[in-house]
């Protein structure tokens, strides 16, 4: 209970803070009956879905301040689990989603623990290993539909127990639904004990052991925690494309947009990853789509896209929540 | 004989791949700087040396100087237009900027190349080989081993001969003490970018004569250099030698012997993948490698 009463407390927030999100809040409830076509609500998913991603990184990456650049394998657990237990057994998404988050769970479990025997660099390169390794036998593995991917059945009419509908505005309001449950917990997070063992970790490994912290297993949990909600996000992934494959759910790239979107908005901040998926997710999309229709320019979309990450991993390293912090400050 | 074959096969791999690393690990011992670009520069070096050969009609290897004077330039260039402004800001955005300026070449040689897989095809050495009792060589795989263990000990005693390359040392040990002794810290930083840049363009360029050039081909050798570097201990450059002869080694020793036991596990698919594993257990379990000095 008092857990709950924690995560729906949003008292520490300015004024400003609440008001924006009652604002976004109502646009998102709405969103759908604005008319937008079809585009723009893959677009506003693919956004939720990215916030809830770089959610599940900043537990870890930002609160920990650990440069985790391997959830995209967690990912692909999250999306094989359902889309396995669908083709094969015909097991309901409701069912084979929480079975992939313990999948994924136990699994960070058995990572997190040699991999948290490493700092800096030496771990962020390892995240990397570890997750190009699993990529690289699920790209060979005939059992699992090896590079070709698996599809899933579709069902002729739209079922609420396989989570298949024909309008994407059910996609939508479920993911919505995941994308607040997943605000709830990182609000109660971050004023949580862990929470707070974390930010000293991130701070002086050496003071926060010193006060009797066990910094490898505070790491584990944040660890899979981060990992838990990518699998969810996974989970989606699989019911909502209908189709994966190794390069979709693990490719390197999606480990790092997830890591990049909570760090390009702010990393340890509760918005960092909603601006930063607000901010990444449409200019992607829209550059994308814009600039691919000449001919010519291919790679120019992403030639800007890095350019920015260069610019603000040099300027402002605290991303655009801090740009906006600092503003704050100026102004009062 | 297989596994013998391939064990030569791995040590001109290996060679090579110790060059590619070097640069790595200067510039990881001077700065502390992770480059996730380093990759990239090992494909503009490939794409140097094949736009040289064809249009001025020459040997790829006589292009190979352009390539090491682009790495040179695209390393000075890289560290006093980016990197500097980068050295301010915690290790996640330094690492993160040097994975922007990854994604940054990879698309712009995407634009610039197109996606396509281009490969030196007229040379002196291309397409021929050499048998020596049952083993064959390509020509241009020796070629390739012998030119970038000559790089590689050209490199060896700059840095452990001259004034200039003790004072690079000096820096990687530690910056501070080396500053009051009046060197010029920032200057040490640059020249570490210059060489890096330089030996991983001649890499390229070498490279270039038998495998393909894509603008996406870097990462696969980014992620070999790093395992090298870590089995050799973060900023040795004795160790990376060796790594990256014990990595190449392992490469080409590893499907030969899944092959020898008809596993389909340890097939040639996962010749990659081994290494990544390498990587993995070599950092958890001996963080300092063969011959790091520092943790």
């Amino acid at each position: 209970m008092e857990a709950i009463k924690d995560a729906l407390n949003f008292s520490d927030f300015s004024r400003a803070e609440r008001i924006s999100l009652i604002i976004f809040s109502l646009f998102l409830l709405i969103f759908p009956l604005l008319g937008a076509g079809s585009f723009t609500k893959t677009v506003m998913i693919q956004f939720l879905l990215f916030s809830l991603f770089g959610m599940g990184w900043n537990t870890i990456g930002g609160y920990g301040g650990q440069v985790e650049l391997g959830k995209a394998q967690y990912v692909g657990i999250g999306a094989y689990t359902v889309a396995l237990m669908m083709v094969w057994w015909k097991i309901p998404f409701w069912f084979s989603m929480p079975v992939g988050v313990l999948i994924a769970l136990g699994y960070s479990f058995i990572i997190g623990y040699p991999l948290f025997r490493l700092k800096g660099h030496y771990f962020a390169i390892a995240t990397i290993c570890t997750s190009l390794v699993l990529k690289d036998i699920f790209d060979n593995w005939t059992l699992v539909g090896a590079a070709k991917g698996i599809e899933l059945p579709i069902h002729e009419h739209p079922d609420f127990v396989y989570m298949q509908f024909k309008s994407d505005t059910y996609y939508y309001y479920f993911i919505m639904v995941l994308f607040y449950i997943g605000l709830f917990y990182m609000n109660w997070f971050r004023k949580s004990k862990l929470g707070y063992q974390l930010r000293m970790i991130k701070d002086d490994e050496d003071a926060a052991e010193s006060l009797g912290i066990d910094i490898r297993w505070c790491k584990i949990k944040a660890y899979s925690i981060a990992s838990a909600f990518v699998a969810v996000g996974g989970g989606f992934m699989a019911v909502y494309n209908l189709y994966i494959d190794p390069t979709s759910v693990m490719e390197l790239s999606l480990s790092i947009k997830i890591a990049l979107m909570a760090m390009l908005g702010g990393a340890a901040s509760l918005w960092g990853p909603i601006i930063g998926a607000a901010f990444l997710v449409p200019l992607d999309r829209f550059l994308g789509s814009w600039l691919g229709g000449y001919k010519g320019l291919i790679g120019v979309d992403f030639m800007i896209y890095a350019a920015l990450i260069m610019v603000v991993s040099a300027y402002q390293p605290r991303g655009i929540w801090g740009i906006i912090e600092q503003l704050r400050k100026r102004g009062s | 004989m297989l596994i013998i074959d391939a064990l030569l096969q791995g040590i001109l791999m290996g060679l090579l791949f110790a060059l590619v690393a070097l640069g790595l690990t200067i510039i990881f011992g001077v700065m502390d700087i992770v480059n996730f670009a380093h990759g990239e520069f090992l494909m503009l070096g490939m794409y140097t040396v094949y736009w040289t050969s064809l249009f001025l009609n020459i040997d790829p290897l006589l292009a190979l100087p352009a390539s090491a004077i682009m790495g040179i330039l695209l390393g000075l260039a890289s560290y006093y237009c980016f990197i500097r402004y980068l050295l301010r800001g915690p290790a996640i955005a330094q690492l993160f900027g040097t994975f922007g300026l990854m994604l940054f070449l990879q698309y712009f040689a995407m634009f610039l190349f197109k996606t396509d897989y281009r490969m030196v095809e007229k040379g002196l050495l291309v397409g021929k080989s050499l048998s020596v009792g049952p083993f064959i060589f390509d020509w241009t795989k020796i070629a390739a081993g012998l030119l970038s263990l000559i790089s590689f000990i050209v490199v060896f005693y700059f840095i452990n001969m001259t004034k200039t390359g003790k004072a690079l040392q000096a820096t990687a040990l530690n910056k501070e003490a080396a500053s009051y002794m009046g060197i010029k810290t920032d200057r040490m930083n640059a020249l570490a970018w210059a060489i890096g840049g330089g030996t991983v363009g001649v890499a390229g360029g070498l490279l270039v004569n038998f495998y393909y050039a894509y603008p996406m081909v870097g990462i696969l050798f980014v992620m070999i250099a790093f395992a090298c570097v870590a089995l050799g201990g973060f900023g040795s450059i004795k160790g990376v030698f060796f790594a990256g002869l014990l990595i190449g080694i392992l490469e080409m020793v590893f499907p030969v012997f899944g092959q020898l036991v008809g596993s389909d596990f340890l097939g040639p698919h996962f010749k990659v993948t081994i290494i990544y594993l390498a990587y993995f257990i070599i950092v958890v379990v001996r963080p300092q490698g063969l011959f790091g000095w520092r943790q």
